[in-house]
């Protein structure tokens, strides 16, 4: 595309009332491009103005230096095949200028500098091509035949997919098999439910789209979203298939010195292709969970005294008979130690015993079921059967500390202190039911068998106790795994009606994934992106740091360490090009040189002390938007920073810090999400990088004379609008306090 | 402490009954022992007596005296978020335990169900209609004149023996068997009570016992000086008219002892000395006056109560129970009664009179024999509560030494 230019000036919104339009037109001139002036560009005739030229100039690449990028975007889009840069001087410029006036000469060199930097933007962005894969396939795969697998596959199905679903087992319906009854689902919420598997079964067996192989296994996926490449194999079988074990450098070298075992040995390696693998499109794991161990609680006596089950061997027993009349029903271990219920319990523990209670009374004229707990968790609807339970006169609750159980009687003991009755309880039983929690299949393998660089399983951030993690907010149903997507109890302890939930919508995702990558663009939290990294890969000198630090696996590579890109499995977040030591990964519009020049096109006075300038690297997912929210709450913003937005934190390569110092700037912040425990990271990893990469540059800086703490890295949220404007003043006082930048000028 | 659980499921099933039907609903949130204003940190009631109810725990609750020192005033059911009706199931508790306490057994159970309303008044109007019978019956009606000069003093005939009529003997022989009865129940269930109350209080052998004169002094006076003040009474906010009610109808029955005391002493004792005791009191004998003022003070008080209880139960904030209305009813009688066959005497008119007079016999002697079984009851036990609470902090109890 040969580039024609347009740039506009919109005067509206006081953007003409604290800055010189003529100034900022000569500032775009300077960089060879005219720039028009309006003064309402969104209006009809700001627009017909645009519109015009590109009409009778043919313009093509235009800059819109007006309001944020993040509104106004229906209103300033022409069309697929133009390239729209927009400068943003209301929000960050003329709504974050406090008190100032025209002619105040910070804040029009402000201006002045955001002006050239969108030319500059607009002079380096490209056009983007979708990638496009050869061979697609819409086909889904879905791990499990249990409630979340069943559902998913029928759900895909009835959307018009092929589905196949694979089962370990011999028979579909998973754990639900074994219910006597189920949750209620319906108002009044009170009575429980026949169990719907075996409806659930049918629906899918009859399903024509979907076809079942049961006493199988995925021994791997390759390949990526679209064209996954799945090797079955027969349950419990060893295959040359199988996912090889990720290993490390370190460990290589030792199986290398035969000083150990290869645990990959007599395996493929991951690159190779199974010629016999069935293609798919996306994968839906829902290999559900299995019940906890609770043989670690010694006071419990689980495994010692007879008659202490979990939850799961008393569904069994109530299953296939009568439960016994006198029942204690222990929902949290932790005796006086702790108030916490049984791991992997969240809300269904407490369901479980209240519906187990309830066999209790159906089966014995005199039931009593006593109910020992921390917390009744009964969310939602929910509620209304714990207060159904509770109106049952056999239905006996406190909160209590379980302290010991022991046989004594004619059947068991039950110690409980710090009851609601205000003493400690003995309380004879004929059995205990421990309330076990449901650990996901995840925590125990890798379950999903993943022939990545990266290994088999999902990457755990040691957050979520074997869970699978993509970012724990915003996408729920995500995994760091493009294109597959978790549900059931491999995602999260839920009861049947909410697996059901679940499993709809990681079908839904998974065609949104599979219609994604067929269009050549991202999903989410990019959805639409039609840029991917490109490799210039003459330079490479294959450091691996891309295929190690990609969060989500995107990269593998060869033998030798070339990188391999999985375009549909790239979620767009440029990590990898924030970690090219030799910069050769870029986006059409995203790349090392763009927003490298966007930094030297900064003006940097090299005369004036008063006049520091400092770049600010901003995560547009959070903290883009919270900075526009502090312009619209009018909270002044310090004049000495310029804004650059990037896509992730990770994505900020240390040569534009370079650039910026090298070009006589005071101090570099980088603006981004919270990293570590409870991070908000919206690409999992990518601030969390960025700030142990500006530590590092900061001890460069030091070899060089400069202070380290010229650049920092400072974590927000999307509500900080009203702290981000002292957060900046602070860092702009401590460079201050350091003063300007000895090589300035040099 | 620990304790055994051995839920009793019949206990529930009857609290559900009596009154406490939501009694299961109490999700324990404590709500109702921030809101009362009787209950502390140390007895957070009546929370605990919610749980201990829902558990079928009767022995502890037939034990404890906060349940008897709720003055069910309704602020608990009024803030209760869950509908459980504290303040009811209080109420059923309650009257389950006076019928426990109570003896003989079969009164106490007569005396609990409004099924037996019929057997309960017609037992008293039997034996008062055949005690008339006996002593003449219609044959003792009156003409106008004399029923002017005698009143009622005629209503089981009379004879010559001046000393002591034939009418003190014939009510003495009604209500000294009935009072006595009563009194001999009271003392079985205070004993009884006071026993259940030490021994869920873990109070073991005293190591000094109080002597009945500082027991009196230290623990059941002031209690009395408490409850004659409406101390806690007047705490309550839900309900604050209630003790607009109960005070005045508290001082007329103190009255009206005084009253039946000294007609008891005049009739029986110096009557015998003084024949010209016997007869109608002139209306301006001081003791008369107070009388009047008494009857009075006890159908206004008991009107108050009734109407209060009306609006409870309308606006949803109490249960109707029979437990609660039997009370009301029976003494409502009692000052209708009364004070209709004083205006029949003071109109003239016999036959009417003797009928009004013949009922309110009838009410009174209900009140005397089913005091230990209803609500009546709580006269004494919530005294006896009231004196627990304070001998149970008090030193004789509580080791000073070992805190």
């Amino acid at each position: 595309m040969s580039k024609v230019y347009g740039a506009y000036l919109c005067t509206g919104c006081g953007i003409g009332n604290v800055l010189d339009a003529d100034g900022l037109k000569d500032a775009a001139s300077e960089t060879g491009i005219k720039m028009q002036e309006h003064d309402c560009l969104c209006g009809a005739e700001g627009l017909a103005l645009i519109n015009k030229d590109i009409a009778e100039k043919g313009v093509n690449t235009l800059v819109i230096c007006a309001c944020s990028p993040r509104v106004m975007q229906d209103v300033f889009s022409f069309g697929e095949n133009t390239i729209t840069i927009r400068g943003n001087l209301r929000e960050q410029v003329a709504w974050a200028a406090g008190d100032a006036e025209k002619g105040d000469e910070f804040i029009q060199e402000l201006g002045e500098d955001y002006v050239r930097m969108a030319v500059t933007r607009a002079q380096k962005s490209e056009l983007p091509k979708p990638y496009l894969l050869e061979n697609i396939s819409k086909k889904i795969l879905v791990m499990g035949g249990g409630i979340a697998g069943l559902t998913a596959a029928t759900e895909a199905a009835k959307a018009g997919y092929e589905v196949t679903l694979v089962e370990k087992t011999a028979k579909l319906g998973g754990k639900a098999l074994g219910w006597r009854k189920m949750f209620p689902t319906a108002y009044p919420y009170c009575q429980l439910e026949q169990p719907n598997i075996e409806q659930l079964v049918a629906a899918a067996t009859s399903n024509s789209k979907i076809t079942i192989k049961t006493e199988t296994e995925v021994a791997r996926i390759g390949g990526a979203p679209g064209a996954f490449k799945v090797s079955f194999k027969v349950a419990g079988s060893k295959s040359e298939w199988d996912a090889p074990a990720k290993v490390a450098v370190d460990e290589q070298e030792k199986i290398d010195k035969g000083e150990k075992e290869d645990p990959n040995a007599g395996l493929q390696v991951y690159t190779a292709v199974d010629p016999a693998a069935d293609i798919y499109g996306a994968v839906v794991l829902a290999t559900g969970w299995r019940p906890a161990d609770v043989s670690e609680y010694e006071h419990l006596g689980y495994g010692k005294v007879k008659n202490v089950v979990t939850n799961a061997e008393f569904e069994k027993i109530a299953k296939t008979g009568k439960v016994p009349a006198k029942v204690a029903f222990i929902q949290s271990p932790g005796g006086k130690d702790h108030d916490r219920d049984f791991p992997y319990c969240n809300s269904v523990t407490s369901m479980v015993a209240l519906k187990q209670a309830q066999y209790v009374c159906d089966d014995n004229e005199n039931g009593q079921a006593y109910i020992l707990y921390q917390h009744i968790r009964t969310p939602g609807n929910t509620e209304l059967f714990y207060k159904g339970m509770q109106q049952r006169d056999g239905v006996f609750m406190t909160k209590a500390a379980v302290t010991k159980i022991e046989e004594g009687g004619a059947g068991l003991k039950v110690t409980a202190e710090n009851t609601l009755l205000g003493d400690t309880l003995e309380l004879e039983v004929d059995m205990v039911v421990l309330a076990a929690g449901m650990v996901p299949t995840t925590a125990d393998a890798p379950t999903v068998n993943l022939a990545y660089r990266q290994g088999p399983a999902f990457l755990d951030l040691n957050l979520f106790d074997g869970y699978a993690d993509s970012h724990f907010i915003c996408f729920p149903y995500e995994t760091r795994r493009t294109g597959v997507y978790t549900c059931g109890g491999v995602r999260k302890a839920e009861t049947m009606e909410e697996t059901i939930d679940d499993a709809t919508g990681a079908a839904l995702k998974a065609i949104q994934c599979i219609e994604s990558a067929n269009r050549g663009v991202a999903v989410h939290p990019r959805s639409g992106d039609m840029t991917f990294p490109d490799f210039f890969f003459q330079r490479c000198t294959q450091c691996k740091r891309c295929t190690e630090e990609c969060p989500f696996g995107a990269i593998d590579d060869d033998a030798k360490g070339t990188p391999l890109p999985n375009p549909t499995r790239c979620r767009r977040c440029g990590t990898c090009m924030g970690a090219c030591p030799e910069r050769i990964i870029g986006f059409a519009d995203y790349n090392i040189d763009m927003i490298g020049s966007m930094v030297k096109s900064i003006n940097v006075p090299d005369d004036d002390e008063d006049k520091l300038r400092i770049a600010v690297f901003v995560c547009e997912n959070d903290a883009y938007p919270a900075l526009d929210m502090a312009g619209m709450r009018r909270n002044k913003l310090n004049t000495l920073v310029r804004f650059i937005p990037v896509r992730c934190l990770g994505s900020v390569n240390m040569v534009w810090i370079k650039d910026a110092m090298s070009s006589g700037m005071d101090g570099v912040l980088l603006l981004g999400c919270r990293h570590g425990e409870n991070y908000q990271c919206h690409f999992v990893k990518g601030s969390e990088i960025a700030s142990k990469r500006m530590a590092n540059i900061g001890e460069t800086l030091g070899t060089l004379g400069l202070e380290p703490e010229r650049c920092a890295a400072e974590q927000v949220a999307i509500s900080d609008y009203d702290k981000i404007p002292g957060i900046i003043e602070s860092f702009v006082e401590s460079i201050k306090e350091m003063g300007p930048n000895p090589f300035k000028g040099f | 402490m620990s304790v055994k659980v051995q839920p009793d499921i019949d206990f529930i099933k009857e609290m559900k009954e009596a009154g406490g039907d939501t009694l299961k609903k109490c999700f324990q949130c404590a709500t109702c022992s921030v809101v009362c204003p009787l209950s502390s940190d140390q007895k957070p009631f009546p929370r605990q007596q919610m749980i201990f109810a829902q558990w079928g725990l009767k022995d502890r609750l037939l034990g404890d005296p906060n349940v008897l020192l709720c003055h069910q005033c309704g602020d608990c059911t009024a803030y209760c978020p869950r509908g459980a009706r504290p303040g009811d199931v209080m109420g059923a508790i309650r009257a389950y335990a006076y019928r426990h306490y109570g003896w003989p057994s079969f009164l106490a159970n007569l005396a609990s169900k409004s099924q037996n309303l019929p057997i309960l008044f017609g037992i008293p109007a039997a034996i008062i209609c055949i005690m008339w019978l006996i002593a003449g019956g219609s044959h003792n009606i009156p003409n106008a004149k004399d029923f002017v000069d005698f009143g009622y003093s005629h209503f089981f005939g009379h004879w010559d023996f001046k000393f002591l009529t034939r009418n003190v003997l014939f009510i003495d022989l009604i209500m000294i068997p009935t009072a006595s009865l009563s009194v001999f129940a009271v003392f079985k269930g205070v004993t009884g009570l006071w026993k259940k109350m030490t021994e869920n209080a873990g109070i073991g052998a005293a190591l000094y016992r109080p002597s009945p004169l500082q027991f009196v002094k230290e623990f059941l006076w002031p209690s009395v000086q408490e409850i004659v003040r409406h101390d806690r009474f007047k705490k309550c906010e839900a309900n604050k008219d209630r003790v607009a009610g109960h005070q005045p109808l508290m001082w007329a029955f103190i009255g009206l002892f005084f009253v039946t005391g000294y007609s008891f002493i005049s009739q029986d004792f110096i009557g015998i000395l003084l024949p010209s005791l016997h007869g109608p009191m002139s209306m301006l004998n001081p003791v008369k006056i107070i009388a009047n003022i008494a009857a009075i003070a006890m159908i206004y008080g008991v009107g108050v109560l009734w109407s209060n209880r009306s609006e409870m139960e309308e606006s949803g904030q109490a249960t109707s129970t029979f437990y609660d209305w039997f009370l009301i009813w029976m003494i409502m009688g009692v000052g209708v009664t009364g004070m209709g066959s004083e205006l029949m005497r003071l109109i003239g008119i016999p036959s009417l009179g003797y009928v009004v007079y013949y009922l309110h016999l009838v009410s009174v002697m209900m009140l005397f024999l089913y005091m230990p079984y209803t609500k009546f009851a709580h006269l004494v036990y919530r005294t006896l509560a009231m004196t627990f609470e304070r001998y149970r902090e008090s030193a004789y109890v509580k080791n000073p030494l070992m805190g």
